[in-house]
């Protein structure tokens, strides 16, 4: 298309004015960018809390047998800290709060398609989080974040778990919709499809994800409440009910959950690499089509968290092949990756820290993971902290790592300011050292046996002989999850200080050429003053920028 | 919404109804997907149990069933031909078949109401129970829904908020509608033939 008719195409488009007031503002704000802001917060205060969680359950297991908790707090502990860290932090940070921040930026849009969806979506989240650490006071579920069928319904609090987790999968599922005819219908007059941008490509599939998978949870939850509420047989296999069924309906979401967790990230990693490499993404159709890949494999393989559950033999193999062929397209994107990063201009500034810290930990976790798909070594490792560490390795390197990384890249664009470079280096070496520390024993402990979910241990995995620097394992262990714990605050600090004392950031600090960073920081209310026309993709370094309408101090060549 | 939809220019009222549809669209498949997890269920109990329905317990009676399927689908055809008065801009006579519509919604909603009073109590403790009172009461808050939708939009042309060619809170409600019919043949074949 001519530029001419891509301006015809965007002449149809109004600024509407900013709403005044302090509510219509900040409180039931329709403004993707406010929503964006309100998701961090509220999934930071859950962070906090959840996080102190998993820090008590390491000082429970900082003797093998202390009496700092009970059997049963300690239970409570771990199942609202997973249940938390899973619903309440990393899926709304990465779908509510970076999709809202930068989805609708970067495909050169004024807003979402659904703006009071979006708000309303919002509004479904705190209640949420609140029910289920309100379910404390009534006697918290205790039977991890799985919460499986016949334990969780002997716990009173499972009933307001239900509740909180069904909220939330409909704020998941609203969202969801509402990014999917985001990405399909407002892309900016000449934003193809292989013209988008990496994370809009992630957002699109785990939006799909998110609408799709969430609404089975909805209804899984839904079975379990009625079952809690008016002892009607689903699960219960005193009653005739099945709790195997529990476990079909409940990983056939949450495997895809799995993704919803990893593919923004993904997303993140694709946006902050070639900005601080310089040069173009290495397979750019490559990293698009395999989130695809991905995205539709995610739904044939929940059965491989059930291999322990009595499935016959002809069930098990099929999903041992497949998930272990969900290595392939993570795979390509692992190496496209790294060869962008191979001889690029690498400026190691902390993004690009937390990019390489996701690398390794996410790669190391894909690789135990891959071996968990095995059937006879699931069936020797699924009960122990192997597992726990597999799972950290991917969610916390993983996903935690991503959104650091996305926090400090887009921390600019969002406030105006930037955040404090040497902080951010600091809170990257502490956190990446002491996250490894806290979770690489944790394989041994889990090869030698050391069960999962169990608030004693035996003593003979005080120390263990394969770490012999190490002589009290389990204490290291906790030692490390404090500081790991307590290099959050190094990133409080950095955030808090940049509100005063950060350097301002102008419209594109970092030189990125997606279409967020062609326009102020903060954005203003209709975020671009004309719509922009795209005539190329968005990553080829060193050529001219692929833009049209674009206001001209903003159109020069980003500096290196 | 209805204000906005008369304000602006025809181009962005087509974008925005595009959206709309959509959107719309995605919303069935997901609540498609609601239903099929409760199938699921029940064809997994069903699978795993030597008789069906577990011992001890009938089938619902199949003659009740087949009259308020009728009366269902009766309305979708009715809802039919609504919006076909409405297309040829007979307001009359678009009027009479949304209410007829509503009426046989509410007539199949009696007759939910009046087998659901009929069933044997000690079908809240069976896994056959557990699903027929979970989808069908699942089906019916959706008929009741629809039923809301549908006054709605009534009372709405009634006050000028469509015309003839701005009229996609028409279009939701009869796609919604149709959506609700059809699970229901899905639903009668399974607890009443299969």
């Amino acid at each position: 298309m001519t530029i001419s008719e891509l301006q015809r195409e965007a002449s149809h488009a109004h600024i509407h004015p900013p709403p005044q007031g302090f509510v219509s503002r900040y409180v039931i704000s329709f403004d993707h960018k406010v929503i964006a802001v309100q998701y961090f917060i509220t999934s930071g205060l859950f962070f906090v809390l959840a996080g102190l969680l998993a820090e008590m359950i390491r000082a429970q297991l900082m003797q093998p047998h202390n009496t700092l908790l009970s059997a049963q707090t300690f239970s409570e502990a771990y199942s609202v800290h997973g249940s938390a860290m899973v619903w309440l932090v990393i899926i709304p940070v990465l779908t509510g709060g970076f999709g809202n921040l930068a989805m609708p930026l970067m495909i050169g849009a004024r807003d979402v398609a659904f703006p009071w969806l979006n708000m309303f979506s919002f509004w479904l989240f705190p209640p949420a989080g609140i029910l289920v650490f309100l379910s404390f006071l009534y006697g918290a579920p205790q039977a991890g974040w799985t919460e499986y069928p016949p334990v969780s319904l002997h716990t009173p609090g499972t009933a307001l778990w239900c509740a909180g987790i069904f909220l939330i999968g409909v704020s998941s599922t609203i969202t969801g919709i509402n990014f999917m005819v985001t990405i399909i219908k407002m892309r900016a007059p000449g934003m193809t499809w292989t013209r988008m941008p990496l994370f809009v490509w992630a957002t699109l599939v785990t939006a799909f994800l998110s609408a799709i998978a969430t609404a089975n949870l909805s209804a899984a939850l839904a079975a379990l409440f009625i079952e809690k509420i008016f002892h009607v047989p689903f699960y219960d296999p005193a009653n005739g009910g099945s709790p195997v069924l529990w476990q079909h309906v409940f990983w056939f979401y949450s495997h895809p959950a799995v993704y919803i967790m990893i593919l923004p990230a993904f997303g993140i990693v694709s946006e902050v690499l070639p900005t601080f490499v310089r040069r173009p993404i290495f397979g750019y159709r490559a990293i698009a089509y395999s989130s695809v890949a991905i995205g539709l494999v995610s739904f044939m393989v929940w059965a491989h968290h059930m291999f322990t559950s009595g499935l016959a033999q002809w069930v098990q193999l099929p999903f041992m092949i497949l998930t272990m062929a969900v290595g392939i397209p993570t795979g390509i994107k692992i190496f496209s990756w790294v060869a962008t990063l191979w001889r690029g201009r690498i400026r190691l500034s902390t993004p690009l820290l937390f990019v390489i810290g996701f690398l390794s930990c996410f790669t190391f976790g894909g690789i135990t993971g891959v071996m968990l798909a095995s059937v006879p070594a699931d069936i020797h490792e699924h009960a122990t902290y192997f597992v726990i560490a597999h799972l950290h390795y991917v969610l916390f390197g993983g996903s935690i790592f991503g959104i650091f990384a996305g926090l400090y890249y887009w921390w600019p664009k969002m406030t105006g300011r930037l955040l404090d470079e040497r902080l951010g280096k600091i809170h990257f070496w502490v956190m990446f050292l002491a996250f490894n520390a806290t979770f690489l024993p944790m394989h041994w402990l889990g090869l030698l046996g050391m069960q999962r979910r169990v608030a004693f241990y035996d003593n003979q995995f005080e120390g263990t002989n394969l770490l012999p620097m190490v002589a009290h394992t389990n204490v290291f262990v906790s030692i490390s999850a404090f500081v790991l714990g307590l290099s959050m605050l190094i990133f409080a600090y950095n955030a808090l200080r940049s509100a005063t004392r950060g350097q301002v950031a102008g419209p594109n600090p970092w030189g990125a050429r997606t279409l967020e960073w062609m326009t102020s920081s903060p954005p203003p209310y209709y975020n671009f003053a004309e719509i922009p026309l795209v005539l190329h993709g968005p990553y080829d370094y060193g050529k001219p920028l692929p833009y049209a309408n674009i206001s001209q101090d903003l159109a020069t060549e980003p500096v290196d | 919404m209805a204000t906005h939809a008369i304000s602006i220019g025809d181009a962005e009222y087509q974008e925005v109804r595009s959206h709309r549809l959509l959107g719309f669209l995605f919303f069935l498949i997901s609540d498609t997907i609601i239903f099929s997890s409760f199938i699921f269920s029940y064809l997994y109990d069903r699978s795993a149990s030597a008789v069906w329905p577990p011992l001890g317990i009938e089938r619902p009676g199949l003659y009740l069933a087949a009259v308020n399927s009728i009366v269902l689908f009766g309305s979708g055809v009715t809802m039919h031909l609504a919006m076909e008065a409405w297309r040829h801009a007979n307001r009359s006579r678009f009027a009479g078949f949304m209410i007829a519509t509503i009426v046989l919604g509410v007539g199949f909603l009696s007759g939910q109401a009046y087998e659901y009073t009929h069933l044997h109590d000690t079908w809240w403790g069976s896994v056959f129970g557990a699903s027929f009172f979970t989808l069908t009461g699942l089906h019916g808050f959706h008929v009741f829904i629809g039923v809301i939708f549908l006054i709605t939009v009534l009372l709405q042309t009634r006050r000028g908020v469509y015309d003839q060619s701005r009229y996609f809170g028409l279009t939701a409600a009869t796609l919604y509608w149709h959506f609700v019919d059809v699970i229901w043949v899905a639903l009668f074949f399974l607890f009443y033939v299969y």
